[in-house]
């Protein structure tokens, strides 16, 4: 069977993990530029609701991975085909997969399999070092920690809604960050968030060993598991014996309401 | 377009490279990827034992060493064992898919354990050795076989009905040891793998379709392995490996074919 057969077109959704406008959700949807899709893929990008301001807290990672399902429950009702988690992080991956069946790819977990693949080893580069824990949290979660040759960080502050932009300087600070990893025996490079996309492209003509680009990765890795008819273990995600779907999208609602309210407050007091 | 070369393990006739080019139609594939087959001149004839591992990987080797220099863009080995897969790595700047490390690495993006159906008891060996390859074993729930004596040629074709039920009872001893997805042990295994996913209520991972599905992405992201981990020799010797494939065919050329692979 092969596309020219008459496909059915497969549909992915992309969750982003914060409130974006139109402009900023297209600097997230510029990922698909990285390299041509099958023709019968659709891709969607859809925004949280609501969002913590960054990743560096536990505060922040329960707050993302609820904003994240809120805003993925839907996708299998909506006709969607796969869903992908635009953030390294993978937030909610295992919330969305408790409550779909249709597979929900985390970028994280995928880039270290694939690279685990490509070499024997594999280094994360990333921005500043505030994010280390939200790899640590999912290579412990499938087990590739010790294919892990190290972390390093730039130490340069991102911004989740113009990612690199203004960043030039960043780009040969990640350069000598990558070929520290490889010395310390990394033979892979994995980028520390899907928002370093735009880097990309840099890195992989600057090193000697393969570097992956998490988001679009997820994008093919999505499409591959819809063609193979595979998707998560529902041993592994059971499902809730009592779903809430109701009371999450009236808590995110409540959320944005809190959050225009506080950008706001004149509007929402009058 | 794009060109694959599939390494088939064993030297098979047209019609057993037919009959493991099935798994192609298995799944929806890009129509700008091509894939063209290529059986081993020569090989193991049983593959159990470290003798016939070794064989095996000199006969991808020798099999596969001229794609770059043919033109293909990338190659995959039909067999979970990765036999030759390392060192055709070394040889190729392509990428070189090897679906045994595959389909376990990527069970795990999919649930906890993966639990691997083999063939029979004497396979179990070699799973073995890729557990501890790879260091997965603390992910893994177990290996289970189905007491069948494969046929790498005909496969399951006009047995379906005896063996499907005893490869479904061994998947489900691998669920009751806590194996969230099952790993097909072998590409040969592919004519079960429709039932199997529809009776289990586990992914049932199809190596050879999920081979084709990462070559296609990696072709389109640019991607092959690392040269780090796989370094090219100081001193390759092609024509030795050519060499030794011409003499061991000329060799097995008066012998019928028979065996069975991983």
């Amino acid at each position: 069977m092969t596309e020219a057969d008459g496909s059915d077109p497969v549909r992915i959704l992309v969750l982003a993990p914060f409130p974006l406008n139109d402009e900023q959700l297209a600097l997230r949807a510029a990922q698909l530029e990285a390299a041509p899709l099958p023709e019968r893929v659709v891709v969607d990008f859809k925004p949280t609701k609501a969002a913590p301001a960054n990743y560096v807290s536990h505060h922040d990672y329960v707050l993302a991975d609820i904003s994240m399902l809120e805003s993925g429950l839907s996708a299998e009702a909506d006709g969607y085909d796969a869903v992908c988690i635009d953030t390294v992080s993978d937030s909610a991956v295992s919330a969305l997969r408790s409550m779909l069946d249709i597979p929900v790819i985390g970028p994280g977990r995928t880039q270290y399999a694939v690279a685990s693949m490509l070499g024997r080893q594999f280094g994360i580069v990333t921005m500043w070092r505030q994010w280390f824990p939200i790899y640590s949290r999912v290579l412990n979660e499938i087990g590739l920690a010790d294919r892990c040759a190290g972390i390093r960080s730039i130490d340069v502050a991102p911004d989740n809604r113009t990612l690199m932009a203004g960043k030039d300087h960043a780009f040969p600070l990640l350069i000598e960050a990558s070929k520290a990893l490889i010395e310390d025996g990394a033979d892979v490079i994995c980028l520390g968030s899907t928002t370093m996309h735009e880097a990309h492209r840099h890195l992989q003509d600057h090193l000697p060993v393969p570097v992956i680009n998490p988001g679009p990765l997820s994008y093919f890795i999505a499409e591959a598991l819809v063609a193979l008819g595979l998707t998560h273990s529902r041993r592994s995600f059971p499902r809730s014996l009592a779903p809430k779907p109701d009371m999450i999208a009236a808590m995110l609602d409540a959320a944005n309401s809190a959050e225009t309210a506080a950008t706001h407050p004149a509007e929402t007091s009058s | 377009m794009s060109r694959v070369l599939i390494l088939v393990p064993f030297a098979i006739d047209a019609a057993g490279v037919e009959r493991r080019a099935e798994q192609q139609r298995e799944v929806s594939l890009r129509n700008d990827v091509t894939y063209e087959y290529r059986t081993v001149r020569a090989g193991p004839t049983s593959f159990v034992s470290p003798h016939d591992w070794l064989l095996l990987d000199l006969a991808i080797l020798d099999a596969g060493l001229g794609a770059q220099a043919e033109g293909f863009d990338a190659v995959v080995i039909d067999t979970v064992s990765d036999s030759g897969a390392d060192a055709l790595r070394s040889m190729l700047d392509i990428p070189v898919i090897a679906p045994g490390r595959a389909s376990l690495i990527f069970s795990l993006t999919l649930g906890r354990r993966f639990g691997v159906l083999a063939q029979w008891e004497p396979a179990l060996a070699r799973y073995e050795k890729v557990l501890d390859d790879w260091g997965l074993r603390d992910r893994c729930a177990g290996l289970e076989h189905f007491d069948t004596p494969p046929d790498f040629d005909t496969l399951l074709d006009g047995k379906e009905g005896a063996i499907i039920p005893r490869m479904e009872a061994a998947c489900r001893r691998l669920v009751a040891r806590g194996a969230d997805v099952i790993c097909l042990g072998s590409t040969t295994m592919h004519q079960a793998h429709s039932h199997l996913a529809s009776v289990l209520d586990v992914p049932v991972v199809n190596p050879g379709p999920l081979s084709y599905k990462l070559v296609e992405t990696l072709l389109a992201l640019g991607l092959t392995h690392s040269r780090s981990a796989y370094p090219l020799p100081q001193q390759p010797k092609p024509a030795m490996v050519t060499a030794m494939f011409d003499a061991a065919a000329e060799h097995e050329r008066a012998d019928a074919p028979g065996g069975n692979d991983v």
